[in-house]
């Protein structure tokens, strides 16, 4: 890469890490919801004057709705935030029934995440219906706008960083490039727009309406498209622009690609973001790199064959490095992602990644036939294997096309490592009555291994020093007979049991036996809901 | 019809042995401001080991309370204020027994053994209404708490392990 290590590629290089790493949003994973209040399938003697969601990380809501059991909707737009809770006031008196609390949140990481808590009043009634599913058209057109916008990225801007420093006199190639850049120009904003419908769950016909795109604004994703919009833009400039500004605004846009994709997605969001951001960073530049020279490539060898050698020898020269640390980057983030192996086939997220690694895999058996057995005669000009390299390198272009396809499926599939933090987290409980109230936590939330931590007090929120508790867990439906144990006093106030199995997911009921003096046992109980996984 | 005999005596023994496994009282009614002789049962130990002690919370408004010693057991008695004053025999009490405790003795789970005390149930106690005696069964480092109490309108033998009580009649 001496071909763009000038002082002022090396400044611009400098300025884009420095943006990228001070790009705003620290994220983890996908928000996943920990707690609701009233809790999922509570039975509430009386309206509450307000519901609380409690998530893994920060988020922001995006929509709130109170379904009542009429199944009429009610908008709740009166809410705090409170670190990683969500505080929303209840503008009305409750009437008996089961409710759904509908909620929509973005997560840093720009995904919009979704789910629902039922809780009732006074007695359980018929849920009503509250449940979305998924809107495949606005599904198909988040993706083909994503899969535009990557095409413009890396074929266009990939595609004038080629033409710009290393196709030398070549020319061919360019309208490919500007029509890949304008294709990009369009998909950038559109992307965001989808963005704001899928963050409001709306649907397409209202593409145009402010709300959806004052909406799309507030997600991490805005970043990616400004970004882009900027990397699209040098790119432009250096394909029309002066002569003088060709190299540097060239280099510019393709550092710019780089930091489209550490601005927002899965990958970027991942710990450590040290890490991360300048892998995901890498692995941008390295795929607009390769990408983009093959088209112009692959058409200058058709048209001017003679010309082509010289970007020939110069691409030949570059890609290995290049290819070495686009699959390093590659595996190193795959790596963050999928965490265990069994992964790459249980989950949507794994499995795209398979199919992607099969895609790379033609594509560099072709790259590689290309580089070592093609490259040299068709620069010493053999004309039969000129032709025979641009054909492979058109099958190249479609498979770089299949794995941006794969790529952008991504969208909506959270990686085993976001999957993972989310199993992790505990279900917790708050159970209140006139001689004590507990909270009892089950570490993590789903059946198998847990431990259970418990702080006692009184009704009235005093200290309670219990004897001893005991920890009941049943599930009459399932045959299961009850799970006791003893807890014990760790010492930090809280009571605890270690090495609790529990054996199948489902609605268990907790009861907590607190021996308040020799002769008395207060038994509280409510419901908890164990996760499958 | 033999089916039904069956039945019946399959219930019949069922229905005994849950009750012989608690700690119950002999006598399991008794009117207002008399005398009463609680005996209280103890078919088994704690899950198979041996009974070495047995404690009995004595709830208010039962009064002038004495204990029978047993042969083998240290008898132990602790006092206390009452929640109210109580007139017995034209004597005023405010204090008296609260727990009784018989300990460092040695039941076998095979064994049966009844402890005995006598009291005074004050006449002002609610008639027609349960009267429960919470009972701490030790053995060795192993605890059965027989110290449970129905809620209102809870069925006694949803509980796992009930408290003894008697049921108080109307006085005579």
């Amino acid at each position: 890469m001496r071909l763009h290590t000038g002082p002022i590629a090396w400044l611009v290089a400098v300025l884009m890490a420095v943006a990228v790493l001070a790009m705003p949003g620290r994220a983890f994973a996908h928000a996943a919801l920990v707690a609701t209040d009233p809790a999922d399938g509570a039975v509430l003697e009386q309206s509450p004057a307000r519901f609380s969601l409690t998530f893994s990380e920060p988020v922001s809501p995006l929509v709130l709705t109170l379904v009542r059991p009429d199944g009429s909707q009610l908008a709740l737009t009166s809410f705090r935030l409170n670190d990683q809770t969500v505080e929303i006031d209840n503008p009305e008196v409750l009437k008996s029934g089961t409710h759904v609390l509908s909620w929509r949140v973005v997560s840093v990481d720009g995904h919009p995440v979704g789910g629902s808590a039922l809780f009732s009043i006074g007695a359980p009634s018929a849920a009503p219906m509250a449940g979305e599913a998924p809107d495949w058209t606005l599904r198909a057109a988040i993706w083909a706008a994503r899969l535009f916008l990557y095409a413009g990225l890396f074929l266009g801007v990939g595609g004038a960083f080629a033409l710009a420093l290393l196709a030398g006199d070549v020319r061919r190639g360019r309208r490919f490039v500007a029509a890949a850049l304008l294709l990009g120009l369009v998909a950038a904003p559109v992307s965001l727009g989808l963005q704001g419908l899928d963050g409001l769950g709306a649907p397409l016909a209202r593409f145009a309406t402010p709300a959806v795109w004052k909406t799309a604004l507030e997600t991490s994703f805005v970043w990616t498209v400004l970004v882009g919009l900027i990397a699209l833009g040098l790119a432009l400039l250096s394909l029309a622009g002066p002569p003088g500004l060709r190299k540097l605004s060239a280099s510019a846009a393709l550092l710019c690609v780089g930091g489209v994709l550490a601005a927002s997605g899965h990958a970027s969001a991942a710990e450590p973001q040290w890490l991360t951001c300048p892998l995901v960073f890498l692995h941008g530049a390295a795929i607009a790199f390769w990408a983009g020279s093959l088209a112009p490539l692959g058409l200058a060898l058709r048209r001017e064959p003679a010309e082509a050698k010289v970007f020939l020898r110069r691409f030949s020269r570059a890609i290995l490095p290049v290819v070495v640390v686009l699959a390093a980057t590659g595996v190193v983030l795959a790596i963050i992602q999928v965490q265990v192996p069994a992964a790459l086939v249980h989950t949507a997220y794994g499995r795209l990644l398979l199919l992607k690694l099969v895609l790379l895999l033609f594509l560099f058996t072709l790259a590689a036939v290309n580089r070592w057995t093609l490259t040299a005669p068709a620069q010493a000009g053999d004309t039969e294997v000129q032709r025979r390299l641009m054909r492979s390198i058109g099958i190249e272009v479609v498979i770089v096309l299949a794995i941006f396809g794969v790529a952008a499926g991504w969208r909506f599939t959270p990686p085993p490592r976001a999957l993972a933090i989310a199993a992790a987290q505990p279900v917790s409980i708050h159970i209140h009555t006139l001689e004590a109230m507990a909270d009892l936590s089950i570490t993590p939330g789903h059946a198998g291994e847990v431990a259970a931590s418990m702080v006692i007090m009184t009704g009235d929120f005093g200290s309670l020093d219990a004897k001893q508790v005991t920890l009941v867990l049943s599930k009459p439906d399932s045959g299961v007979e009850p799970i006791k144990r003893p807890a014990r006093k760790p010492g930090d106030g809280t009571w605890r049991v270690d090495n609790l199995v529990i054996p199948l997911p489902g609605r268990w009921n907790a009861r907590l036996d607190i021996l308040v003096s020799d002769f008395e046992m207060v038994k509280i109980e409510a419901p908890i809901e164990i996760r499958s996984d | 019809m033999m089916k039904h005999l069956l039945a019946a005596g399959a219930l019949c023994v069922l229905g005994t042995n849950a009750a012989l496994a608690h700690i119950t009282f002999e006598t399991q009614e008794a009117p207002v401001g008399s005398t009463y002789k609680a005996v209280l049962r103890v078919p088994h130990g704690c899950e198979g080991k041996a009974t070495t002690a047995v404690r009995v919370q004595i709830p208010e408004g039962v009064i002038s309370v004495k204990p029978m010693p047993k042969p083998g057991w240290t008898l132990q008695i602790k006092k206390g204020k009452y929640e109210k004053s109580y007139q017995l025999y034209g004597e005023t009490l405010t204090t008296g027994v609260k727990e009784v405790d018989w300990s460092g003795g040695n039941l076998p789970d095979e064994f049966y053994d009844e402890f005995v005390f006598r009291a005074s149930l004050a006449a002002d106690l609610p008639a027609g209404q349960m009267l429960y005696f919470p009972v701490v069964q030790e053995c060795g480092d192993a605890t059965d708490r027989w110290i449970e109490v129905p809620a209102p309108a809870q069925d006694e033998d949803a509980l796992e392990s009930p408290a003894p009580g008697i049921k108080l009649l109307p006085k005579k």
